[in-house]
């Protein structure tokens, strides 16, 4: 059986990883963080406007994120989101919950990064 | 440039948000389409083609919708900064609700198993409570206890008292603080309107005394109004007063007719007064110390504090048998016996209300053990938000405390849901009762009744959820954390736990399947009553000794109502009779031609007479076996007394020669008149279809040389109902003085008699297919929930060979062992049981083999039924699907 990476289970279990990671230090709207991921990701992963948004207004009904009306000088009305401290604690669990896979992983299979 | 707002309004116009909500996703869409469009023209695609890329994940994204409603349900409230109980409890009640409102199906499964549960319990002990542990409505009701005498050696339990030892009794006994003799006859009420049948009681002036009541105005009986041919005196009911005299407080000194003689109206008994049952009036009971009237009266006495009722009992005895030796020996027989109040009036009713609420206490502990599995199998499901919210700080205190709030919703939402259902439920029971129930049973639903809802609901919440709760909160973090292990999987221990439930619920649904079998299958209903039930009616018309002084004025009352009863279109047959099936006994002691010689005060068993006229076994249906029945020409007493026999008593007395010819006599009488038996009578099922036959005698009412008041039975072509504006009419044109009363069709009377049978029969049933079905869901979740976590084993047996048939007999194996585990217990639970369902039951064992045969079929069938369905979706497994699950 192949496995074809980036693996659909993979990417729903580290988009919210993602998504938090992105909005940690500043507050960015759904366009910008989708393009930070494609591009972080050098194409790897891509996010379009249907499997986004679902994702991004999960973690706000979770309290992990808030989402902020703003208007800006001769831009449109963008809704900008932000880590909460509730989300804080969630990233650091699961970050150390991926380092740890990365890390089982690694001594397994002597690979560097999953 | 294209409206990106009207396309992306057009793709999820079934998104159902409420308003601003719903076009702020639309504005936040909108723009991300436009900023994707303006991206692609400056990479140089043409507006077309950036349009059509631009919207194309919307376009393949069927369910984006159901993601984005789901995502956008307004976010939880942050839990208050500092700890404050009663704001945590809020906070928690909070997300309790929503988690209720987001998973219907499941919080509607919970919430439906609970107020079934308890609307069963709700109904079943308010009627026990209002039976059985209210206090009676009277002033130290405990102390209250029923007088009575007994003869076993006449085969009678209770005799009724004897005026001679009422005297005796109240007089020497050293245990009571006061006693209170009555008898309950009715009364013709004339010249106040219309004339009305009231019941009233003859009481001893004592009885204001016991009871501890105050009249609302006048005086009591004085010492010689209660004393043979005293002053004629009543004191009137409470809603007596009301209704003829709207509660007019000049009413002291006015007459009553009753039975057409005069009485002065004294006192006026207070609301309370609802002791003698149904009385509407008092008047003096006059009781004679050297009465020849028999053993009739009833006794009620207040115990002096301290006094046990075996105390009492023996002081009684001791009075009673001491009279032996002043010339009273037929008290070799008798001996009092003494009842609490309440145990004399319901004891009829306690095994049934015990085993009703056992059933029902069954049932809502199936519901329980459901709804634990069921809360077990969601706390995996949420083992990664429990691990989550571990992570993030929360401790497993404050888990717990979520979880069990969770569960404190349902369950108070299914106490509230139970307890309405459940008042619904009393109300139907009540409206069944017998109306020999007595009037001072009060059914309403009191603190006691709440408080024990209360108990059951909260012990159910505590039952499903702490113990789920426990278990999620010991959830491994990093383990349920760990990207690979979202779908936490149950340990060992869980998955015994699970199987334990399952096993047990459907031991007790198999236990209370038995019971509802061997309930159903009595026979009851199979019996032939010996009498005619369809298209008969029966009514009463009280002669009055007064104007009916003579036996001859009564022969001929009868003959003339019965004449024109006859007359009247559609009537069949008409008679009457003292004492016909289903309207209680009158008892004598009869001796027969050929019986050994019997000791002066040896009495032979009590024997059941009937007093009947010309035409009444026509009307009634009864068979004769053997000679004939009695017709006009039978004459009076003075010609050639007559009797006829059931097939009971010449079985008794003549077991080998034929009836007809015989002689019998009362058993009292030295003189030796004989009745000679002209015919035999098949028995009758005279006290009911469940009821014992006693040996019975019938004889001309015309040969009777005493007034008395006869039922009158009329057989009717069609519905029985349409004669009693006729028969009304008659009786008002004979005497017009004289109500018609205690009218009802023999179905109808039938049917009362049955009613307990039929109606725990019914809830019975009722209450176990509840819990068949309860079991049957258990079964299917638990098993459903084991192949979910199976499937990764049953992709690779599929792979390495395993055919679909082999996969459904492995399931249906595991799940079967669960149903055959629990029909066991059930079986031996159900066993050990039936004897206390012997009491209940007519014409069936409780071990009876048919019974036990068909429940575990039945049970077997279902488990099988909630077996196949995850079996064969198992069976039906993609195996590379199934691999790759993981």
């Amino acid at each position: 059986m192949s496995i074809r990476l980036p693996d659909r289970e993979l990417k729903k279990g580290s988009a919210e990883l993602l998504v938090l990671s992105l909005v940690e230090d500043r507050a960015r709207h759904g366009y910008e963080i989708s393009k930070l991921i494609e591009s972080r990701s050098e194409g790897m992963l891509k996010f379009n406007v249907a499997s986004l948004y679902p994702l991004v207004y999960r973690l706000e009904s979770r309290g992990w994120i808030q989402g902020k009306w703003v208007e800006k000088a001769g831009q449109r009305r963008r809704r900008y989101y932000r880590i909460t401290a509730q989300g804080r604690k969630v990233l650091a669990a699961q970050r150390q919950g991926w380092k740890q896979f990365a890390e089982a992983v690694r001594r397994i299979a002597g690979v560097d990064y999953a | 440039m294209p409206d990106w707002k009207r396309i992306v309004r057009e793709r999820l116009a079934a998104l159902k948000l409420d308003g601003s909500q719903e076009s702020e996703v639309f504005d936040e869409l909108a723009q991300h389409l436009e900023d994707r469009y303006e991206e692609l023209l400056e990479a140089g695609v043409s507006p077309a083609d950036a349009e059509r890329l631009a919207i194309e994940p919307l376009n393949t994204s069927p369910s984006l919708v159901e993601a984005l409603s789901r995502a956008r349900h307004p976010r939880e409230p942050e839990p208050p900064a500092r700890p404050n109980h009663l704001s945590n409890l809020l906070y928690d009640m909070r997300i309790a609700l929503r988690g209720m409102q987001r998973k219907p199906a499941f919080s509607f499964m919970v919430v439906g198993m609970l107020a079934l549960g308890i609307a069963g319990n709700a109904a079943i002990f308010s009627t026990f409570n209002s039976l059985f542990l209210k206090p009676l409505p009277f002033r130290d009701s405990a102390r209250f206890i029923d007088l009575d005498e007994t003869a076993p050696q006449w085969n009678l339990h209770y005799t009724g008292i004897a005026e001679n030892d009422l005297f005796a009794w109240r007089e020497q006994n050293t245990t009571f603080d006061g006693m209170a003799f009555f008898d309950n006859p009715d009364f013709n009420l004339s010249r106040m309107g219309p004339p009305r049948h009231v019941q009233g009681a003859k009481v001893t002036r004592d009885m204001l005394d016991v009871l501890g009541l105050k009249l609302v105005l006048g005086r009591n009986f004085t010492p010689d109004e209660d004393k043979p041919k005293g002053e004629k005196v009543v004191l009137l009911g409470y809603s007596l007063w009301q209704t003829l005299f709207s509660g007019d407080r000049g009413v002291l000194g006015r007459t009553l007719v009753l039975d057409n003689e005069p009485y002065k109206i004294v006192g006026v008994l207070p609301r309370e007064a609802v002791f003698p049952d149904r009385a509407e009036l008092w008047v003096p009971l006059a009781p004679k110390s050297d009465s020849d009237n028999g053993w009739y009266l009833s006794g009620i006495g207040r115990l002096k504090p301290g006094v046990t009722p075996l105390q009492a009992q023996a002081d009684l005895t001791r009075v009673h048998k001491a009279m032996i030796g002043a010339g009273r020996s037929v008290n070799k027989i008798t001996s009092p016996i003494l009842t609490p109040l309440r145990e004399r009036y319901l004891g009829d009713f306690r095994t049934t209300s015990q085993v009703l609420l056992v059933a029902v206490a069954v049932v809502l502990l199936i519901a329980c053990v459901n709804i634990a599995a069921l809360m077990l199998v969601r706390a995996s499901s949420r083992a990664h938000e429990v691990a989550v919210r571990t992570a993030i700080g929360a401790s497993r205190g404050r888990i717990v405390r979520q979880l069990l709030t969770e569960t404190g919703m349902l369950a108070l939402v299914g106490g509230i849901a139970g307890v309405m259902l459940g008042r619904l439920a009393l109300r139907a029971i009540v409206s069944l009762l017998p109306d020999t129930m007595p009037r001072w049973i009060d059914f309403q639903l009191d603190f006691r009744f709440a408080a024990f809802c209360m108990v059951v609901t909260a012990a159910s919440a505590l039952l499903f959820g702490l113990f789920p709760a426990l278990q999620a909160s010991r959830a491994e973090v990093s383990g349920t954390l760990h990207v690979s292990a979202r779908r936490a999987t149950f340990s060992r221990a869980q998955k015994g736990t699970l199987n334990v439930l399952v096993v047990s619920e459907i031991g007790l649904a198999m236990a209370l399947l038995v019971a509802s079998g061997l309930l159903a299958f009595q026979k009851v209903t199979h019996v032939d009553p010996g009498f005619r039930v369809d298209n008969v009616l029966a009514f009463e018309a009280d002669l009055d000794e007064h104007k009916y002084s003579k036996a001859e004025q009564c022969v001929a009352f009868y003959q003339n109502l019965l004449d024109q009863l006859r007359a009247v279109p559609g009537v069949v047959a008409a008679g009457g009779a003292t004492t016909p099936p289903l309207h209680g006994h009158w008892g004598q002691f009869f001796r027969a031609e050929g019986d050994p010689p019997r000791s002066p005060n040896e009495k032979s068993p009590v024997v059941l007479q009937v007093l009947v006229t010309p035409g009444y076994f026509d009307a009634i249906g009864m068979t004769v076996v053997a000679g004939r029945q009695f017709d006009d020409h039978d004459g009076t007493l003075k010609d050639h007394p007559v009797a006829m026999v059931s097939e009971a008593f010449a079985r008794q007395h003549w077991p080998r020669a034929s009836a007809v010819g015989k002689h019998i006599s009362y058993d009292y009488d030295n003189k030796g008149k004989w009745w000679e038996v002209v015919g035999v009578l098949r028995d009758e099922k005279h006290y009911g279809l469940d009821g014992e036959v006693r040996p019975a005698v019938y004889l001309p009412e015309r040969q009777w040389p005493y007034p008395r008041t006869l039922m009158v039975v009329a057989h009717t072509a069609s519905n029985p109902e349409a004669l009693i504006g006729p028969a009304r009419k008659i009786l008002a044109s004979i005497d017009p003085d004289l109500p018609l009363y205690n009218v009802h069709t023999m179905s109808e009377r039938l049917d009362r008699s049955l009613w307990a049978r039929r109606a725990y029969s019914w809830l019975f049933g009722v209450f176990s297919l509840v819990a068949l079905v309860l079991a049957a869901a258990g079964i299917y979740g638990v098993i459903s929930y084991a192949v979910s976590q199976r499937t990764h084993e049953i992709g690779i047996r599929m792979a390495v060979g395993a055919t679909p048939r082999e996969v459904l007999a492995n399931v249906l194996r595991r799940g079967m062992v669960l149903v055959g585990a629990g029909t066991a217990i059930g079986l031996a639970v159900a066993l050990a049981a039936a004897g206390l369902l012997q009491k209940l039951l007519f014409g069936v064992s409780p071990r009876d083999p048919l019974v036990y045969g068909a429940v575990v079929l039945a049970v077997v069938g279902v488990g099988l039924l909630a077996n196949a369905i995850p079996a064969r979706r198992a069976a039906s497994l993609d195996p590379v699907k199934a691999l790759r699950t993981e």
